[in-house]
């Protein structure tokens, strides 16, 4: 029934010869015809995105400062280099941890209880960019549990086994088995206390 | 690259332009324009739907805008869209898809256009008059008075077949 429309959206007439050559006397006119145009404007456009971003976190960050608490330039400067110390601190802590599970894992509860007691009761650990992060011991129940199939905790195994693919993946970050044991550790001596 | 999309596709598009053209001097510019169009738009494709819909929807665009280059269309009385059976062009299925292809471009320029982008292109009456610039309306009575002349044609030349033999 009616098969003329099928048949005739699909008929192919041939057209003039003469009409790929002026087709291919316009494209010489105009060169090149650029077919990807569209990925550098989107180029274009997130790179924008980024500037502009940057451009309004500097600019709120300076208003946000200047609000709170107005600075002097020698206040900036302490506090960078006291940012600076904690990090170098936290960094030279995670070491020391490391070193003390390689080398004396008797040696590591200490230093962690000492830690926890100090930092209120917090692990700190390098993550995959070497910065310092804390983790609270209430972590642990749920990462040593991962493993376990009761109760299912689909979302967090798969939060849990990328964060550990990701911290294996790093060369600057503990590994994943050494981390575990950390936040177990933290949270025995949370117990102990 | 252009050579290649032109051989893949000019068959297909120039009947395009001829359904939607008066002559076929009109359907050589337009298969032209359209081309280049498309050449010029490629980077704008986002594959989404098929890329030949999206050849094709250009195609009638570029026939649209330069039938209305050259024709003003008015919007006329409303008629029931229905006033016409489809049963009428049953028997365009017997025929040749040349003959059938002719029999359409002795429709005039308005009653072509709406028949072409309903029945062939599957276009909604509001998505006609969007692009036409016309009322729903008026695309539903042109639809229904090409499809009376279209009958009509029919039904002459079944005659004239019938004398000759």
């Amino acid at each position: 029934m009616q098969n003329f429309k099928n048949k005739l959206y699909h008929y192919e007439t041939p057209p003039p010869e003469d009409v790929w050559k002026h087709i291919a006397e316009e494209l010489q006119h105009e060169k090149v015809i650029n077919l990807y145009t569209r990925r550098k404007s989107k180029f274009l456009f997130y790179g924008a995105t980024a500037a502009a971003s940057v451009v309004i976190i500097f600019v709120g960050s300076l208003f946000f400062k200047k609000n709170k608490e107005p600075d002097t330039t020698a206040n900036t400067e302490t506090r960078q280099e006291l940012l600076a110390q904690k990090i170098k601190d936290s960094i030279n802590l995670n070491q020391k941890i490391l070193e003390s599970i390689i080398h004396n894992p008797r040696e590591k509860k200490e230093i962690i209880s000492k830690d926890l007691s100090k930092t209120k009761k917090y692990l700190t650990v390098a993550n995959p960019e070497g910065q310092p992060v804390k983790i609270s011991p209430k972590v642990a129940t749920l990462i040593i549990s991962a493993d376990h199939e009761f109760p299912p905790k689909p979302v967090w195994n798969k939060k849990i086994d990328k964060w550990q693919k990701i911290m294996l993946a790093s060369t600057i970050s503990p590994t994943s088995i050494s981390l575990i044991d950390l936040v177990q550790l933290a949270a025995n001596s949370e117990n102990i206390e | 690259m252009q050579r290649l999309l032109y051989q893949r596709f000019s068959a297909m598009m120039y009947t395009v332009c001829l359904r939607y053209s008066e002559n076929a001097e009109d359907a050589n510019d337009v298969l032209q324009e359209g081309f280049m169009k498309v050449y010029r738009s490629l980077s704008k494709f986002r594959g989404e739907g098929s890329f030949e819909g999206w050849v094709r929807r250009i195609f009638i665009n570029t026939s649209i805008e330069h039938y209305r280059k050259k024709v003003k269309l008015y919007n006329v009385t409303e008629v029931q869209e229905n006033t016409i059976e489809d049963d009428s062009l049953d028997a365009l299925d017997s025929l040749a898809t040349k003959d059938v292809l002719n029999i359409i471009n002795e429709l005039s320029p308005g009653y072509k256009q709406v028949f072409n982008m309903h029945v062939i292109e599957g276009y909604s009456h509001k998505e006609i008059a969007e692009l036409l610039g016309i009322t729903e309306g008026t695309s539903k009575s042109q639809l229904a008075r090409a499809k009376s002349v279209l009958k009509k044609i029919i039904e002459t030349r079944a005659q004239n077949s019938k004398r000759s033999r």
